[in-house]
C-alpha cells in the first residue's frame, strides 16, 4: 500500500496489539472507518474475555452451569462455530480447555477452584446452544476460553467494518491474526516459532486470512518464546510436537481456530482444512516444515 | 497424533525454506510510527485544547479528562502509547504512538533511540526495509495493560 493515501493505527485489545490499516479512501472516511472497526474490537474483547468478569464468556463461566444465559449474537455465533469444529476435529479443538491452563498458570484462577475443578475430555459436548442466544452447561464447574478464536473473529467483525464503509484496501492484524482485502495483495512475512529473529517465509495474501500459532512471545521481556498455551485436550498436556502452525483462509476465525487443530493433530487435519478451503504450514519440534498440496496458491515464497 | 484418513489428495508435502535466505532476513529492527502525541490528542478529545500538566507528559484537556503519554521499555521492544482519560475517571482509549522492535538487544541504548528522532514527519518510518506484516508467535501486550492501569490510578483524579 502507498503510504501518502493510507492510514495505520494501533490499540492494545485481547492481549495483544491490534493494527488496522486502511488505504483508497478519502482521509476523513478512512479515519471514520478504522474508529468503528476498532470499536468492533473493543465489543469481542469486551464479550470475550476471560479476565473481564462482566463478558459473556466470565458469566457463562459463572451461571451457565446453574441456569440458561442469554448472550450477544457475535458471542453465540463464536460458540456455533467453536463447537461444530470440536465435533468434526475428533475432539483437538476444544474451548473447555480452560480449567488445564489454569492448573498450568496460564490463565488465572482460583487455587480452591484448581483442585476441585479439573477438565474433562470432550467438555465441550456439555456446551448446549438453546433457542433466543441461550446456553446452558450441562456440567457444572465447566470453564470455557474463547482464546483460540476470539480474535480471529475480532479481525473478520473489524474487516467487515472496514469494507462496509467504503475502504478499497484494508489489513486487521491482531497480534499475527490478519486480513487483507482489497486489489493489491499484502505480503505477510511468516515469523519462525523456533527463532523469532527469522522469517520463515512470506505470502502474498489477497482477499483472505491468516493466523499463526506457535507459544506466546513478549519481546519486552526477552527473545525467549513461552510454552505453548496449545492444550491437547486429549493428553490435557500442551502440545510438545509442533512447534507452530500458520493456516490461511477465507475468514480469520476459521483460520485462527484451525491453527490450533494443525498444531494438535497435524496430518489429521486436512480434511477439515480442506472443508473450510484453508491451507496451511506445519512446523514441527524437530524443525521439519510441512505444507498441505494447495500451500503455494496461497501466494507462499520463501522470504 | 490422530489420523482421519490420508488420502493422495490431502497428503501433506515437504517444504524447505533456503538456508541462505533465512539468514539474511534475520530483522535487525523494526518501527512504525502510528501517531504523533498531537494527533492522538486530537482523536482522544477531537474538540478540546491542552494543558500541559507534566511537560511533555500529561495534558488537562479544556472539554474535561486527561491525556497522558507514556512509554514501556523491554530488552527487545520500546513501545510509546498514550491513555485518555475521560471526565469520570474512566478509561476513554488507549492508543499506540510508537513501536519499535529489535532483536539485538540494543532497545535501551541511546544511540539506537536516537535513530528514530525526527523522523517522525510521515505517517510511518522505515527502518531496515519495509514496514511489515507479522505473523508468527502472538505479541504480548502484558505490560502495555500494566502502563495504562498504573496511569488510570496514578492521573484518574486530576480529570
Amino acid at each position: 500500500m502507498d503510504t501518502c493515501d493510507r492510514i495505520r493505527r494501533a490499540q492494545p485489545w485481547l492481549g495483544t496489539f491490534v493494527e488496522i490499516t486502511a488505504a483508497g479512501a478519502a482521509r476523513p472516511e478512512m479515519e471514520k472507518a478504522v474508529e468503528l472497526a476498532f470499536a468492533a474490537v473493543t465489543r469481542v474483547h469486551r464479550l470475550m474475555s476471560f479476565h473481564d468478569p462482566a463478558s459473556d464468556v466470565s458469566r457463562l463461566n459463572r451461571e451457565a452451569g446453574t441456569q440458561a444465559v442469554v448472550v450477544h449474537a457475535w458471542t453465540y455465533q463464536v460458540l456455533e462455530m467453536a463447537l461444530e469444529l470440536h465435533r468434526r476435529s475428533a475432539g483437538a479443538f476444544d474451548i473447555a480447555v480452560a480449567p488445564v491452563l489454569q492448573n498450568l498458570g496460564m490463565l488465572p484462577g482460583n487455587e480452591n477452584d484448581r483442585r476441585r475443578i479439573s477438565a474433562e475430555a470432550d467438555a465441550s459436548s456439555a456446551i448446549e446452544l438453546l433457542s433466543g442466544h441461550r446456553v446452558r452447561f450441562r456440567q457444572r464447574g465447566l470453564t470455557i476460553d474463547l482464546g483460540g478464536i476470539a480474535k480471529g473473529f475480532a479481525v473478520d467483525r473489524a474487516t467487515e467494518v472496514l469494507r462496509d464503509c467504503g475502504v478499497a484496501r484494508g489489513l486487521v492484524n491482531a497480534g499475527g491474526d490478519l486480513a487483507a482485502f482489497g486489489a493489491e495483495p499484502e505480503a505477510i512475512s511468516i515469523r519462525d516459532p523456533r527463532d523469532p529473529c527469522s522469517v520463515l517465509c512470506q505470502v502474498e495474501l489477497s482477499d483472505a486470512a491468516l493466523a499463526s500459532s506457535g507459544r506466546r512471545f513478549n519481546p519486552l521481556q526477552s527473545l525467549d518464546t513461552m510454552d505453548s498455551a496449545i492444550i491437547d485436550p486429549i493428553t490435557q498436556k500442551p502440545v510438545r510436537e509442533s512447534a507452530g502452525a500458520t493456516v490461511v483462509a477465507p475468514s480469520c476465525m476459521i483460520a485462527d481456530a484451525l491453527t490450533k487443530v494443525v498444531m494438535i493433530a497435524g496430518d489429521g487435519a486436512a480434511d477439515l482444512l480442506g472443508r473450510h478451503k484453508a491451507s496451511a504450514l506445519l512446523i514441527s519440534r524437530s524443525g521439519e516444515i510441512r505444507v498441505t498440496p494447495d500451500w503455494h496458491h496461497a501466494g507462499s515464497r520463501a522470504a | 497424533m490422530m489420523n482421519w484418513g490420508n488420502d493422495a489428495m490431502t497428503e501433506w508435502l515437504r517444504w524447505t525454506a533456503p538456508a541462505a535466505v533465512v539468514i539474511s532476513v534475520t530483522a535487525p529492527a523494526y518501527a512504525v510510527q502510528y501517531l504523533t502525541v498531537g494527533e492522538a490528542q486530537k482523536l482522544a478529545f477531537p474538540s478540546a485544547s491542552f494543558t500541559e500538566v507534566e511537560p511533555g507528559r500529561v495534558w488537562k484537556a479544556s472539554t474535561g479528562g486527561i491525556f497522558v503519554f507514556d512509554h514501556v521499555i523491554g530488552k527487545h521492544l520500546y513501545i510509546d502509547y498514550a491513555v485518555s482519560i475521560d471526565s469520570g475517571g474512566r478509561i476513554h482509549r488507549v492508543d499506540i504512538l510508537q513501536y519499535r522492535e529489535s532483536y539485538g538487544g540494543e532497545v535501551r541504548s541511546p544511540s539506537w533511540l536516537a535513530q528514530f528522532v525526527g523522523k517522525a514527519d510521515a505517517n510511518q518510518l522505515k527502518v531496515g526495509g519495509d514496514i511489515r506484516n507479522i505473523s508468527g508467535a502472538t505479541l504480548s501486550s502484558l505490560h502495555v495493560t500494566e502502563g495504562v492501569k498504573k496511569i488510570v490510578a496514578a492521573y484518574g483524579h486530576l480529570r
